[in-house]
């Protein structure tokens, strides 16, 4: 299924199934299974990632991380935020990158500030900016990597090559890095921070500068990793569509502080709103639908119903039927990610701005 | 050579898994990863595993330094042991520009890059930590340095104990030599890199990390020859301790002794001021190296990753 990107690439299962031979089965657990081995493991609940009060103020004065506290458990999990909300900075704590000013933060159970070293064994790290010497080639560069993450030579070179595949790197593998293109830099970028095996990965904008096509491949080639091979993920963004996509659980941060922690599904949900549109005489029907008890309200071209204990599918129906309306459209609202955000990213604007110049500094 | 785990010949299907694969090997750790980083940089401090272009300069350089010594046993060979332009006190201070040269281009080549490219970011969040990666470095640079500084002087000794009818004495007589050549060899190793390292980590442009060696080691060696040859008293007989290669040739003559410079007198470069006690030198060299260490530990501590 997932392969349908990469015809080339030869489901293991698939073969084996038709071919009738007997093999070991390889790692693709399901995210409950994986969850339920990493709790069984370590009783009580391990949470993958646990911050209490988490704070961190640059030298600059800005304060990037203001008093963050939060647990997570393993899955994709999305961090999202405006430019300079906090995200790559809680990243690069979680790393032992920076140091955080007070609180404390363990990941898999490990304090970030005293066992970093051991932490990072079992991390995979997509930063946001370019990353790659230009006079390496890919296998050279995640080669050396993976050694750098603890690995023997020769596993290294063997991860390496079987990394590369999995990103879809073919042949240009053997090119100066130089010359590739931003999507062949980002997939060697995912190579480099899977070739340990890590544990956990992050990802700092895994899309950034690709175009639509290379963005879905990364989202595709992210969502994958996540769930067929168990690795808990957090993906760094701040486009709400592609976490949507990919994620199963959002941390929504703003201003160094959690706005939100919750299953993208809880984000989605059906609002107690029904939203009625007609072709024409809206007004109309809001007055008539007042005077037959509902709460109804103009939003554009929408007519917002509020819904009651009551049933009111029925009343609006004939409604619009009595006035001689065109119906379009009959339908619960759903949250969405973007209304989360919408009445908070305007009156930061000016914050994220400042942190945004610090980061590129 | 994409396809792995090929079966072997008779069977009629072979498998390939072509998915991505879990790994439950060995994870060496951090010392590993150290050692990985020592040579990778010091394969690189020779341009190995790159292009052919990055391979000019070092191994250009590589020659220069190794050039004298193989003429030398060349002349020995011809002509005899009447003329024996350099023995192991005065090699290292003949081709201590060479050595200059080295540490200028090729500091930068190991720790510009990776600051350049902002692949420090990726070594910082890997099994090693930011002192490990200096660690590294400095040894890896200290590492090629030996190349151009032990291998002349081994040909010299080769040289020498080959050179003679009785091979054996030859070896008995050189022999005792041997720890001179070896520490000699590290201290000059030991002491470039680190100035080098020091001076290099401060900038991501490989140019100007370059002309900063360079400029450091002629202004030092500028200031203290002005100062020397005035008339200043005690300044004038302490100005040659800013001079690293004065330091070094005052440190392995307190070391080992013997007037050592048999080049002739005129055409000896490391004449040294009279007067200032052994103790002077090897201090000056520790203050020297104390201050490059603390540098270099210092900048990748607070180096943006």
């Amino acid at each position: 299924m997932a392969n349908r990107d990469h015809p080339q690439l030869i489901d293991s299962h698939e073969v084996a199934r038709v071919a009738g031979v007997e093999r070991q089965p390889i790692r693709n657990g399901g995210w409950d299974e994986i969850g339920a081995a990493v709790r069984s493991a370590t009783l009580p609940a391990m949470p993958l990632i646990a911050a209490r009060a988490l704070t961190k103020r640059y030298s600059g004065g800005v304060t990037a991380l203001d008093g963050l506290t939060l647990d997570v458990e393993p899955g994709i999990i999305g961090l999202v935020g405006a430019n300079g909300a906090g995200k790559s900075t809680l990243l690069k704590i979680l790393l032992g990158l920076i140091k955080p000013t007070s609180g404390s933060v363990s990941v898999m159970d490990m304090d970030v500030t005293t066992q970093g070293t051991q932490i990072r064994q079992f991390v995979g790290y997509l930063p946001e900016h370019d990353c790659l010497p230009p006079d390496l080639s890919a296998t050279d560069f995640v080669t050396h990597m993976g050694r750098m993450a603890g690995l023997p030579a020769d596993a290294s070179r063997e991860r390496t090559a079987e990394v590369l595949r999995h990103v879809g790197l073919y042949e240009e593998r053997y090119r100066a890095m130089g010359g590739y293109s931003t999507g062949m830099k980002q997939r060697v970028k995912l190579a480099q921070a899977l070739v340990h095996d890590p544990k956990l990965l992050l990802l700092d904008e895994p899309t950034n500068g690709l175009d639509p096509a290379g963005r879905n491949e990364m989202l595709d080639l992210v969502k994958r990793t996540g769930t067929e091979f168990g690795i808990a993920t957090i993906v760094a963004s701040h486009l709400l569509g592609e976490i949507e996509r990919v994620c199963n659980f959002l941390l929504a941060i703003d201003g160094g502080k959690l706005l939100r922690a919750a299953p993208i599904a809880s984000f989605t949900e059906q609002t107690g709103t029904l939203a009625v549109d007609v072709e024409e005489g809206a007004e109309t029907l809001v007055r008539r639908l007042a005077d037959h008890g509902l709460t109804a309200t103009l939003d554009g071209s929408s007519v917002l119903v509020d819904l009651p204990n009551a049933d009111p599918y029925d009343i609006v129906r004939d409604t619009v039927d009595e006035l001689g309306l065109g119906l379009l459209r009959l339908e619960q609202r759903r949250h969405r990610l973007e209304d989360l955000f919408s009445e908070r990213v305007g009156a930061r604007a000016g914050d994220a701005e400042e942190e945004s110049a610090h980061d590129a500094a | 050579m994409t396809l792995p785990d090929a079966r072997p010949a008779g069977r009629s299907g072979a498998i390939y898994d072509l998915g991505y694969q879990g790994y439950d090997g060995q994870r060496l750790g951090r010392r590993a990863a150290i050692a990985a980083l020592f040579w990778s940089s010091w394969r690189s401090a020779f341009g190995l595993g790159r292009s052919g272009k990055s391979k000019i300069v070092p191994w250009g350089v590589t020659v220069l330094a190794l050039l004298p010594a193989a003429v030398a046993v060349g002349i020995t060979a011809l002509v005899g042991d009447a003329v024996q332009p350099f023995t192991y006190d005065n090699y290292l201070p003949q081709i201590a520009i060479t050595l200059s040269i080295f540490v200028a281009a090729q500091a930068p080549e190991l720790v510009g890059g990776d600051q350049r490219n902002h692949v420090l970011s990726l070594y910082f969040s890997h099994a090693i930590q930011r002192i490990d990666y200096a660690v590294a470095k400095l040894a890896a640079l200290t590492a090629a340095l030996l190349v151009l500084t032990l291998v002349p002087q081994l040909v010299l000794f080769a040289g020498k104990v080959l050179s003679t009818t009785d091979v054996l004495t030859a070896l008995g007589n050189e022999a005792p030599k041997l720890g001179q050549i070896l520490l000699t060899s590290l201290i000059y190793s030991v002491a470039l890199a680190i100035i080098g390292l020091a001076i290099a980590v401060f900038t991501p442009r490989r140019s100007f990390a370059t002309g900063g060696i360079i400029a450091f080691f002629l202004v030092t060696a500028i200031v203290a020859q002005i100062l020397t040859s005035m008339d200043a008293g005690d300044i004038s007989r302490y100005a040659q301790l800013i001079d690293i290669d004065q330091v070094l040739i005052g440190v392995t003559y307190t070391i080992f002794g013997g007037p050592g410079f048999s080049f002739g007198a005129a055409r000896n470069p490391p004449s040294l001021t009279p007067g200032l006690p052994g103790i002077a030198y090897v201090g000056a060299l520790v203050a020297i190296l104390a201050v490059g260490i603390a540098v270099i530990v210092q900048r990748y501590r607070r180096v943006q990753a």
